[in-house]
């Protein structure tokens, strides 16, 4: 269990998923403050706005209009004021070489959306753990895919 | 030598012998010189005795004094004529002396040149015993010849040998040549043969480069149209999981939340709803991994397969647990292969072997690989000469009759129904597929209950 609220930036263009995500924040009652973007240029405005606090972690879509994940995450890992928020991708998609990629562009985990929703549940309590656990240090190749524990 | 000495000294003897009968000859000259001496004493004395008789008788005979002073005036002139004889003899007694002296001083001239010739004799000797001394090392000089020759002879018979034998083989040679000219003659022909072959080849090159361009045109659009449909398969797939996933999504939100609304068969409904959309999922993502290897770049890298392996035990780490599988796989070594493409083969291989497992026993799948010679293989598709990777997947699952072998690699085959073992009939035609883009042939060879193994050769190189 989470002590501290939690600042989320969702980054998706996605209505459903942002439902789903917003639905199994309030499922797993995570003091949690959400925050969802629709694309890679509103994320960066924002993040890039001094008046706004900086997320403890970035929930990142990687197929969004004007801007995508890719673009997103390497404008962030650049930019020194940002590179320490923790990057979870959040793709429906699943390509070895583009998980090899991200792993190399320096996302913190692979989060391939799941299609039950308690699976979805289960991978966002999983990665919000993570993150409060305050593990900053990118995991290997192996373990940088979450995987739902059950099924 | 000897004669011209002896020549010499026959002259030398009749001219002694000349000398001495001139001597004996100057001997009696002076004897009778000496006898007309004492004739001419006695007539002296013969005459006083006549003259005293004739002073007696001299008047009686002054006439016949007169007479004889007449007389004796004719006898002085005789013996002024014998005084002139005389003097003449001793001219000629001195010129004989002279002539002696002169034949003394031949002689002498004569015995020089005896010696002269004795010098010269001996001379000849030397020269004789030089002549002899040279003889003598002519003699050694000819022997010396004699044995060169002897030596010149026996090289001469070799040579000779030799010569044979070269006649011979300069026949041996034109049996040879002359085969040659025959066998040049058909080849000839049969090079004119060619030709006129080679022109009938031409024109039905033309023709086939013609046919071969339509083909390649058709090939160009073909392979455009096949792009064009692959990438279709792929962004369409993509594009499908997403509607997909929400169905299954809330399906699932639904079947949580409003558990207590919904009858029993509404609930059923529900679960056959999520196992088709299922289904539909794993379809998706066989449908674009096999358009993923069609359309993405071969780039061949020399890549460690232990590593491979080991991705994707740990990719399959949950199912190997669930199986409680063992994968035997040491020192594979590395290979020249796409390397993304060759996961997916190992993924494929090693879930169907998870999956076929035979529920009876632990599973135990076993990879090895090695490099052989195409000669060994005895497979037609494969060049003998050439080295090749060999790469063996063996399972002791369930297998399958021998004669599906070849079946299986087809899309959409499966030999088991949905119901009881799930997929898509994808699986191992992407297996075969990657085999085929790696220039290699798959053998799968199995019976039923005892295990499959799948057999991958491709070039090493």
């Amino acid at each position: 269990m989470l002590l501290k609220q939690m600042n989320i930036l969702l980054a998706d263009d996605d209505t459903d998923d942002c439902m789903f995500f917003k639905e199994a924040l309030k499922e797993l009652y995570l003091p949690t403050d959400l925050t969802a973007v629709n694309d890679g240029e509103q994320l960066m405005q924002l993040l890039t706005n001094d008046t706004t606090e900086l997320p403890h972690v970035i929930f990142l879509d990687l197929n969004m209009p004007r801007k995508n994940g890719f673009e997103c995450l390497s404008e962030i890992k650049l930019n020194a004021k940002l590179n320490g928020i923790p990057v979870i991708i959040f793709s429906t998609s699943f390509e070895h070489e583009t998980v090899n990629q991200l792993h190399k562009s320096g996302a913190m985990y692979y989060i391939r959306k799941p299609s039950q929703f308690s699976q979805f549940k289960s991978l966002i309590q999983q990665s919000l753990e993570f993150i409060a656990q305050a593990i900053t240090e990118q995991p290997d190749r192996d373990n940088f895919v979450l995987k739902a524990l059950d099924k | 030598m000897a004669k011209i000495n002896k020549s010499v000294e026959d002259e030398l003897i009749i001219a002694r012998q000349e000398l001495a009968f001139q001597k004996v000859e100057k001997g009696k000259r002076a004897a009778e010189l000496g006898i007309a001496n004492i004739e001419l004493v006695f007539q002296d004395e013969e005459k006083e005795k006549r003259a005293a008789e004739l002073i007696i008788a001299n008047k009686e005979v002054v006439f016949q004094n007169k007479e004889k002073e007449d007389r004796a005036a004719e006898l002085i002139i005789a013996n002024k004529e014998l005084l002139f004889q005389n003097k003449e003899k001793e001219m000629r007694a001195a010129e004989l002396i002279i002539a002696n002296k002169e034949l003394l001083f031949q002689n002498k001239e004569k015995e020089m040149r005896a010696a002269e010739l004795i010098i010269a004799n001996k001379e000849l000797v030397f020269q004789n015993k030089e002549k002899e001394n040279r003889a003598a090392e002519l003699i050694i000089a000819n022997k010396e010849l004699l044995f060169q020759n002897e030596e010149k002879e026996k090289r001469a018979a070799e040579l000779s040998i030799a010569n044979e034998e070269l006649i011979f083989q300069n026949e041996e040679k034109e049996k040879r040549a002359a085969e040659l000219i025959i066998a040049n003659k058909e080849l000839a022909f049969q090079n004119e043969e060619k030709e006129k072959r080679a022109a009938e080849l031409i024109i039905a090159n033309k023709e086939l480069a013609f046919q071969n361009e339509e083909k390649e045109k058709r090939a160009a659009e073909l392979s455009i149209a096949n792009k064009e449909l692959l990438a279709f398969t792929y962004v369409s797939s993509h594009d499908l999981q997403e509607p997909l996933r929400k169905i299954q999504t809330f399906c699932s939100i639904i079947l949580e939340n409003e558990n207590e609304n919904l009858t029993e068969n509404g609930k059923y409904n529900f679960q056959r709803m999520q196992l088709a959309a299922g289904r539909m999922q794993q379809l998706i993502d066989d449908l674009l991994a096999f358009s993923r290897i069609n359309t993405t770049e071969l780039v061949f890298e020399k890549t460690d397969l232990n590593l491979i392996v080991e991705e994707v035990k740990t990719e399959l780490k949950e199912s190997i647990q669930d199986k409680h599988a063992t994968i035997a796989a040491t020192k594979l070594g590395f290979a020249n292969i796409i390397a993304f493409q060759f996961r997916q083969l190992m993924y494929n291989l090693i879930s169907n072997a998870l999956k076929f497992s035979n529920p009876d026993k632990p599973t135990k799948i076993i990879i090895k690989s090695r490099i052989v010679k195409g000669s060994e293989i005895n497979n037609n598709k494969l060049s003998s000469e050439k080295e090749y990777c060999h790469i063996m997947v063996k399972d002791n699952g369930i297998g399958f009759e021998p004669h599906f072998s070849e079946r299986i690699f087809e899309v959409f085959q499966k030999l088991h129904s949905k119901e009881v073992y799930s997929g898509t009939g994808i699986g191992l035609a992407i297996v075969k597929k990657i085999v085929e883009n790696h220039n290699g042939i798959i053998i799968a060879t199995s019976e039923l209950d005892k295990g499959a193994t799948f057999d991958i050769y491709f070039p090493a190189n």
